[in-house]
């Protein structure tokens, strides 16, 4: 009995042991950097001397700084190219795939190799697919006589980013909602059939509502990324033309280290994750259902 | 009369996804014809008339004149990747073996915590983490593209999902033959876990591999960066040579594609898993 007991305390000290590595660790690289954001949050210093506690003029500066909420801004225009396209388009992509008998391996690979792409070289490919005289413009220009300049209109550009962003992530999000689909009883609709439900109605009625925890997924995703994206505008636009593709992360880092104002660009930081984690909120507070699939 | 409208339909589905899907792989064939064609027809035709290697061994040769050692960066970032990629495997694996099949108080705080820390966007630490960098004295060394990613909440959370399904009659019988904990990890749990392990490892590789912010900031010198941030530097000085830069890309880009097709059935596990 009391070897036992003694067996059980050598193991609860071994695996806490164990696992305290992993607290080592975090405190090293997740606490110590999560006690500088604090102090960076309330002081002004330029990476020499030690820092300068000034309550919350950060704060204040953030909030009346026009170039940053015209980086959130553009973060928002790029979410209203992004989300209802890469939505939409993922969903019709998840429906096809799970109709498709013939070569549904080809079609899942070839929409998710798009998404192994690296950010450097598919930002720097799609510069010269769609450059002015590239060969998508003068595909357009021989079809129908036009040519649209993707990266150089303050108009277009952050759709065009939108774009190569959707390319790449449409494989991803449709295979989440295809995993969905696929948990969907099949009884479900036969016996929607049986009362004879249209394809419509169906649609609404039992793929939709059964696919919301997917849908929110997808949205969590989506949300993340737009806040987070830089590779992109940093490669092909460097932000113009006239700031329209200027992203936080772009403004943070120039801030950061190029002002040599790391202060106001880790305030900056704590902006932008305060607003992404309040528009996830709000999406889930308004769309998430709870599902129940026996 | 309606099956066979059915019928009609399904195979006009199969040609548009099958033409979409070509769609998708065009720029990808685009990017690839681009590097191994000349200078000329980059622009003006998408099949070559003749194949050239001229290209990649521009960016070989005068690279390193031009202060681009490409070779360098791509040894550098397969080097840091694997190192990366390894350091995760091993750790998480230890750390969810006495996560999930050790009885102690701390547990379910420990895995909560985790999963709290995972909660956090990772722009947030950026700038911090430099400072953390700039006190060890680590930047501009390949130090600071490894060591602060040795381990990942994300890996330890997935492998702890996974070992907890594990049933404890394997443990207990290796144990009975006098096995190790160490031995126990890495022959009996890690084995019987492969397909978490391979979408860990993946995904941490490729994350390495593609990372691209950090390495910008932290590596400053020209011969301890990473493929991804020199190609960045060379197309934004050397934009004009189209040619070298596609060829730079299609070596950036490559071995991910083959990672991606060795393990494409993990990557699609992974993905369905992320549900959970």
């Amino acid at each position: 009995m009391s070897k036992r007991i003694g067996l059980a305390k050598k193991e609860a000290r071994k695996g806490f042991g164990i696992s305290s590595i992993y607290l080592i660790y975090a405190a090293i690289f997740w606490g110590y950097p999560f006690v500088w954001l604090f102090i960076l949050l309330f002081s002004k210093w330029r990476f020499v001397g030690s820092p300068q506690f000034v309550g919350f003029r950060n704060i204040t500066r953030v909030l009346t700084d026009p170039l940053f909420w015209k980086t959130v801004t553009n973060v928002f225009r790029f979410m209203m190219y992004y989300i209802p396209l890469v939505l939409i388009g993922a969903l019709l992509f998840a429906i096809a795939l799970n109709k498709i008998k013939f070569g549904k391996t080809f079609v899942a690979l070839s929409f998710l190799v798009a998404n192994v792409s690296s950010g450097v070289a598919y930002s720097i490919m799609f510069s010269n697919l769609f450059s002015v005289n590239g060969p998508v413009n003068k595909a357009l220009n021989s079809l129908f006589g036009i040519t649209i300049p993707w990266f150089t209109s303050p108009q277009w550009a952050m759709f065009s980013i939108a774009l190569i962003v959707i390319w790449k992530f449409i494989g991803y999000y449709g295979l989440i909602l295809y995993a969905g689909l696929t948990a969907i009883p099949k009884s479900l609709y036969e016996a929607a059939e049986l009362d004879g439900a249209g394809s419509l109605t169906k649609f609404f009625r039992i793929t939709l509502p059964l696919l919301n925890p997917s849908i929110i997924m997808v949205l969590v995703l989506a949300i993340t990324l737009a806040f987070g994206i830089f590779t992109e505008p940093y490669m092909i636009t460097g932000g113009g033309p006239m700031r329209s593709t200027l992203t936080p992360m772009m403004h943070m880092i120039t801030t950061a280290f190029q002002r040599m104002d790391p202060t106001y660009a880790a305030t900056m930081a704590v902006f932008v994750a305060i607003i992404s984690f309040g528009m996830i909120w709000v999406i889930r507070k308004t769309m998430e259902r709870e599902v129940d699939l026996v | 009369m309606t099956n066979k409208k059915i019928q009609s339909g399904n195979v006009i589905l199969h040609i548009v996804m099958f033409f979409l899907s070509l769609i998708w792989l065009y720029p990808y064939a685009w990017l690839f014809l681009a590097s191994v064609k000349p200078s000329a027809e980059i622009y003006t035709r998408f099949l070559p008339t003749r194949f050239t290697l001229e290209h990649f061994r521009f960016i070989l040769e005068s690279a390193e004149r031009m202060n681009r050692p490409f070779i360098r960066a791509f040894f550098i970032s397969l080097f840091v990747s694997v190192t990366v990629t390894v350091c995760v495997i091993i750790t998480s694996a230890i750390i969810s073996f006495a996560l999930s099949k050790y009885r102690f108080k701390a547990r379910d705080g420990i895995f909560n915590f985790i999963i709290f820390q995972m909660v956090f966007p990772g722009f947030m630490f950026t700038i911090p983490l430099y400072i953390l960098m700039r006190n060890m004295h680590l930047l501009n060394s390949l130090a600071a593209l490894i060591v602060p990613f040795i381990m990942s909440g994300w890996g330890i959370f997935m492998m702890t999902q996974s070992f907890r399904g594990t049933p404890n009659d394997y443990i207990e019988a290796a144990k009975m033959d006098g096995a190790s904990d160490m031995f126990i990890i890495f022959r009996i749990m890690l084995p019987l876990n492969n397909s978490v392990m391979a979408i860990v490892g993946l995904f941490t590789f490729i994350g390495v591999w593609d990372n691209f912010m950090w390495p910008l900031i932290v590596i400053q010198d020209y011969y301890k960066m990473p493929l991804s941030v020199l190609l960045a530097s060379f197309n934004h000085e050397y934009g004009a040579y189209i040619g070298p830069v596609m060829a730079g890309s299609v070596i950036q880009t490559l071995p991910m594609v083959l990672i991606f097709i060795i393990f494409r059935k993990a990557f699609l596990q992974g993905i369905s898993m992320s549900l959970k």
